[in-house]
């Protein structure tokens, strides 16, 4: 019962909460320009509206493009069913390994690419030629840190690191930890599509990577592809939020108001970091393609950092 | 307290880096600028510290130099030179951004390496700061030595006197004050002359290209 309450919580949180990230940097970006911008709901609002479109389908597209958005989306839903958002309740018989949750996005993303090749459109293969580079150059970054977060805490479970990261309170006082939240960042801007990388609201040839690849898919498809991404997004804000940000009320579960307040505590935590990324946004252009390994090998150097002084100072 | 400079020793490493992942030169006095800040709250904390223990006013006289000449004087003349000097946009570096960056995490693991054998500053455990600042000092050879235009070079000079600074504050707690004040009027006078030189190449070749300096040699 409690299994079902956990999994319950888990994906209505994610699913109520991820569009909400988005519109939140949208806003930043509005207001940088002087401008009132969509409202914070406005994604809810396309996807509402995409939900009671029909769907078109290419008549030379295969099965791939018709399970790919279920598989987009269920592959991120499952992945945030591994990373606890506010509550430290495990399931006994399944912990939730990291590389495992890491793997499920890549599983995603991987049919992401085939059904951009599958329709056979110029820019299908493009997005997903760039995409394939980004996600290659983003992954050894993201699996360095979180292996040496492993590494320290002395588990892979994701709920079990994140239950010593906050019992050490606060963890963004320790050097080795400011280098991998630095690192994590950077990935988080390269794989959710941001600024520096990818712009997110252009649809410009020349420079859409993720915004090519759902160029095809239309009604209900386009609104999972959407939401599975948004919930990509807040689930690698959550990873980084509950490992590095202290919060003293983690331990939820045992009432109905530690969870409340926890769950407060962790939306004011996702907005800050939706803040920071706004600002980000905000303050850098669009780098050419060949300079996106600049802020890869940037990642990848801190995270490499973050663990030789692991080694160096045993913490 | 001690909490605090260990990360602030690691985010001035890492705007190091961050500088070396710069391309333009707007965006690498923008970081220099970052790098400046982060320092004097460094020497800030440890002015705090030093006034509240033996009445020390110098370190925060020197946070105060910091902030006006570094935070303040220094990007806003090299700007005025950038701005002043014909620029062409062109390629700026030797060698690819990410092959920098890969030589700058090796010579963090060098002083590293070395740093750790030498006897008096690792008390049993490593001095994470000195090791950090350090590297710092390093990053700003090879930036200086990896930037084809004059500015880059001055700006990689600044480099490495941040460096020098952050590493002589964190090793003895405050320098004595008259030392403090030579290193910065030096580096003021050298700034001046630098700017002024940068000018004078430019008159001279056209662009600050430092290559177009090889056609000096008789």
């Amino acid at each position: 019962m409690r299994y079902i309450e956990y999994f319950l919580f888990q994906g209505i949180v994610l699913v109520m909460l991820a569009p909400l990230v988005n519109g939140i940097i949208g806003k930043i970006k509005a207001f940088s320009q002087k401008r009132q911008g969509p409202p914070f709901l406005q994604l809810y609002y396309d996807l509402h509206k995409l939900f009671k479109k029909q769907i078109v389908v290419s008549d030379v597209s295969t099965w791939i493009f018709k399970v790919t958005p279920m598989i987009v989306f269920t592959t991120a839903l499952c992945a945030g069913m591994i990373v606890p958002v506010v509550t430290s309740f495990i399931p006994e018989n399944f912990p939730g390994d990291i590389i495992f949750t890491i793997y499920l996005l890549a599983l995603g993303r991987f049919f992401m690419m085939a059904g951009a090749l599958d329709t056979g459109s110029t820019f299908g293969g493009m997005g997903s030629s760039r995409e394939a580079l980004i996600s290659s150059l983003a992954e050894p970054s993201l699996l360095i840190s979180v292996i040496t977060v492993a590494l320290i805490s002395g588990t892979t479970s994701v709920s079990g690191m994140m239950l010593k990261m906050q019992t050490e309170n606060t963890p963004l006082l320790q050097p080795v930890y400011v280098m991998l939240f630095l690192a994590i960042l950077l990935v988080i801007l390269m794989d959710t599509s941001r600024i520096p990388v990818d712009d997110p609201s252009t649809h410009l040839e020349l420079t859409m990577v993720h915004e090519a690849m759902i160029l095809e898919y239309s009604g209900r498809n386009l609104a999972l592809m959407e939401l599975g991404a948004a919930i990509k997004q807040l689930l690698l804000i959550t990873l980084v939020v509950n490992l590095f940000l202290p919060n003293q009320l983690f331990i939820g579960t045992t009432g109905v108001a530690l969870v409340v307040i926890s769950l407060v505590m962790y939306i004011i935590k996702v907005i800050f970091v939706a803040v920071i990324i706004g600002l980000i946004e905000v303050s850098s252009v669009k780098f050419r393609f060949f300079s996106v390994p600049n802020i890869a090998a940037l990642s990848l150097i801190l995270s490499f950092l973050g663990f030789m002084q692991y080694f160096i100072l045993g913490r | 307290m001690e909490k605090y400079l260990d990360i602030l020793s690691i985010l001035i490493l890492v705007s190091s880096f961050a500088l070396m992942a710069n391309k333009r030169i707007k965006s690498y006095i923008n970081t220099f600028r970052i790098q400046a800040v982060l320092i004097s709250i460094a020497a800030g904390i440890m002015g705090a510290q030093s006034y509240a223990i033996e009445k020390r006013l110098d370190i925060i006289i020197v946070c105060v130099l910091i902030v006006i000449l570094k935070v303040y004087y220094i990007p806003k003349m090299l700007h005025k030179t950038y701005a002043d000097i014909e620029y062409k946009v062109g390629k700026d570096f030797f060698f690819n951004i990410p092959v920098l960056i890969f030589a700058c995490f090796a010579l963090v693991v060098f002083s590293y390496y070395c740093i750790s054998d030498i006897q008096g500053i690792d008390k049993g455990q490593l001095n994470i700061q000195i090791v950090n600042s350090v590297s710092v000092v390093m990053i700003g050879i090879l930036f200086m030595i990896s930037r084809k235009k004059a500015i880059g070079m001055i700006v990689g000079f600044l480099v490495i006197e941040n460096g020098l600074f952050v590493t002589t504050l964190f090793a003895t707690q405050g320098m004595p004050f008259i030392v403090d004040m030579g290193i910065f009027i030096d580096m003021i006078t050298g700034i001046m002359i630098m700017g002024i030189m940068v000018f004078r190449i430019n008159d001279k070749f056209d662009s600050i290209d430092i290559n177009d300096m090889k056609s000096l040699k008789g």
